[in-house]
């Protein structure tokens, strides 16, 4: 469940970058079109992917369940610390985008 | 065109959600609480001790137990512990008067000793549990009433998304201290990010009580025979009748196991003996519903209790059976670890704030039309009221409740009826209190005292029992530790909430108190 959990947060770290207001406030720029793009579909790539490890670990029921319940914890925890730690969100995803492999390369 | 339609939207969300936002807060913090059912029953009955899980020894205990308690009773059910519920528990229906249906009677046992715990008398979780559906009323009134409000639950969902003009671009949107406009920002983002749980738990609610809302096709099928729908649905329910001649009923312990060869070792709930003394005995092997997110309530195997012989096994579900079982398994959480649990639970506080929310914008929006004058009309006066009561006043039942349980003496008469009484009569004083205080004191008082009392219950336990936090946290019993630390966080949140409220009710400077009128809601 870690894995999937790091890979909704970045992912929708990414789709919230891709944004211009939230790049703004995040990075204090204007993202250029290319990046917004690319931004967008890394984050939905990301939360699509992450079906994928919670599926093989728990099998499709439970699986899924837990990939909800994960998107939605993710997305929630990532919407209440922009506001309030807007640096630690963006340090959260990337230690998770670091960390994802080292747990794939655990649980897998 | 257009725009009409998302207004008559936007008044039905308004309304729907005001005059059910009251008992729906209620319903849904309840339901979040009983995701921990189990473990607040160990909190409120410490005295039942945890051993290393041994179902055949349990069975064995219990079987013993019940032949030398209850031989002649009409049935015995015996649930079996697990990870969460330590408690070896017994029931049986006493057959006094064979023209009517018996009594049950329920006891806990040790799973080692066989004999049965001297616990303090208590409802613990299930209080919570029953409440959700029940609200405390007679059956069938609170079940009809927590239906209607799961389906007015289901149209302000349906309603608020279409009123909600810009979900995907205020997807990641919380402005903090901006008055409104952030309980607005909040109400949407708890009810937008946690969509897929709000409409997973209300839909399910009315699929479960699908027979009691929508009986038509089953009395179109079966006439008047719903006796027979039910047999057929759960063949469990249809066994032999009494013959009157005595009989020995065989050890449940291989019948135990010959069912867990049936389900490729899936574990065993509980185990139901139908008249236990007679020649025509039958045995009923439920299985877990922990084992499955897709709930089968007729997953069994039965027996001939005096020869042993299999009678029958549970065919595999139908299609529709495993659509309702999947809602049924998926709004209970049965299958749930310790972490999904958590989850679940927040996705139930969340679901809770979304409608506290919901019910504090209503408020705030006509009040700031009466900000000037200082008076506010009766009706608003009322919500304000409902709100402090139907909130605050909640936490505050609970705490009571909890304390009443480490409170009141062990041998109390009716010690846990007073239990739930304690929790309406706490209820019943915050509404007097409401009514008797100014809105924002009323607020800031009763969330204090909130605070107070959730935070003192890990206090409160090591000074009643000796199981408190320096204990259970060696011992790795986390059912008792983590119910304490829930409550201190519960007490620091109200805390923190208090003090918000107090801070807010000082005057603000008139620069800031005329900005913040002209923040005007977009929705609604």
């Amino acid at each position: 469940m870690l894995l999937a959990l790091l890979m909704c947060y970045a992912g929708f770290t990414a789709l919230c970058l891709s944004t211009d207001r939230h790049h703004g406030e995040l990075l204090h720029s204007k993202p250029s079109p290319r990046r917004r793009v690319g931004l967008r579909v890394l984050g939905w790539l990301l939360l699509s992917v992450s079906i994928w490890p919670a599926v093989s670990l728990a099998g499709w029921a439970q699986g899924l369940v837990e990939w909800c319940a994960v998107l939605m914890l993710s997305a929630l925890l990532l919407v209440l610390l922009l506001p309030y730690r807007p640096r630690l969100a963006l340090i959260l995803a990337g230690v998770g985008l670091l960390a994802s492999p080292v747990a794939a390369f655990a649980t897998l | 065109m257009k725009e009409g339609f998302r207004q008559a939207m936007a008044w039905l969300h308004t309304w729907a959600g005001l005059i059910f936002g009251w008992l729906l807060f209620a319903i849904f913090l309840t339901g979040t609480l009983a995701y921990f059912k189990d473990e607040i029953s160990h909190w409120m009955q410490p005295e039942v001790q945890a051993h290393a899980l041994d179902d055949a020894r349990s069975l064995t205990v219990a079987q013993t137990y019940l032949e030398r308690v209850a031989p002649t009773a009409a049935r015995w059910f015996i649930t079996l512990p697990d990870s969460r519920d330590a408690g070896l528990s017994v029931m049986w229906q006493d057959k006094i008067d064979p023209g009517k249906r018996g009594n049950f009677i329920t006891k806990t046992l040790d799973p080692v000793s066989g004999e049965a715990v001297q616990a303090r008398e208590s409802m613990g979780g299930e209080f919570f549990y029953r409440f959700h559906y029940q609200l405390q009323m007679p059956y069938p009134w609170g079940r009809w009433l927590t239906t209607i409000a799961a389906m007015v639950m289901f149209v302000a969902l349906i309603t608020g998304i279409i009123t909600h003009k810009k979900i995907f671009k205020d997807f990641f949107t919380f402005r903090p201290r901006k008055g409104q406009r952030s309980w607005l920002d909040g109400h949407n983002a708890v009810g937008v990010l946690v969509l897929p749980f709000h409409l997973m738990i209300t839909y399910s609610s009315l699929v479960i009580f699908m027979s009691m809302v929508m009986p038509a096709p089953i009395l179109a099928s079966y006439g008047n025979d719903t006796r027979g729908f039910f047999n057929d649905v759960f063949p469990a329910t249809n066994n032999a009748p009494v013959l009157g001649q005595p009989g020995k009923l065989l050890p449940l312990v291989p019948m135990y196991e010959q069912a867990r060869a049936h389900w490729a070792g899936g574990h065993v709930g509980r185990v139901a003996v139908n008249n236990p003394s007679d020649v025509n005995a039958s045995v009923n092997v439920f299985r877990a519903g922990s084992d499955r997110v897709v709930h089968d309530f007729g997953s069994t195997v039965s027996f001939n209790g005096s020869t042993g012989e299999l009678l029958r096994v549970s065919a595999e579900q139908s299609l529709p059976a495993a659509i309702g079982g999947s809602f049924y398994g998926l709004h209970m959480g049965h299958f749930a670890g310790p972490v999904l649990r958590w989850l679940y639970f927040i996705c139930g506080l969340a679901g809770t704030a979304m409608i506290g929310t919901g019910l504090v914008i209503w408020l705030g929006k006509r009040q700031l039309k009466h900000a000037k004058t200082g008076v506010m009309p009766f009706e608003l006066r009322l919500v304000e009221v409902l709100n402090i009561a139907s909130m605050s006043g909640l936490m505050l039942a609970i705490a009571g409740f909890f304390w009443a349980n480490r409170l009141l003496p062990v041998s109390f008469a009716e010690r846990s009826d007073w239990e739930v009484q304690i929790f309406f009569i706490a209820w019943g004083l915050s509404l007097l209190h409401a009514m008797l205080r100014r809105g924002r004191q009323g607020w800031v008082e009763q969330l204090s005292l909130g605070a107070l009392l959730f935070a003192a219950i890990p206090l409160l336990n090591a000074l009643t029992t000796s199981s408190h936090l320096g204990v259970s946290l060696v011992t790795g019993d986390w059912a008792m530790a983590g119910f304490d630390l829930t409550c201190l966080a519960s007490g620091v949140f109200l805390g923190w909430a208090a003090w918000k409220m107090h801070r807010r009710s000082v005057p603000q400077p008139k620069a800031e108190r005329a900005r913040g009128l002209t923040l005007k809601p977009e929705a609604h």
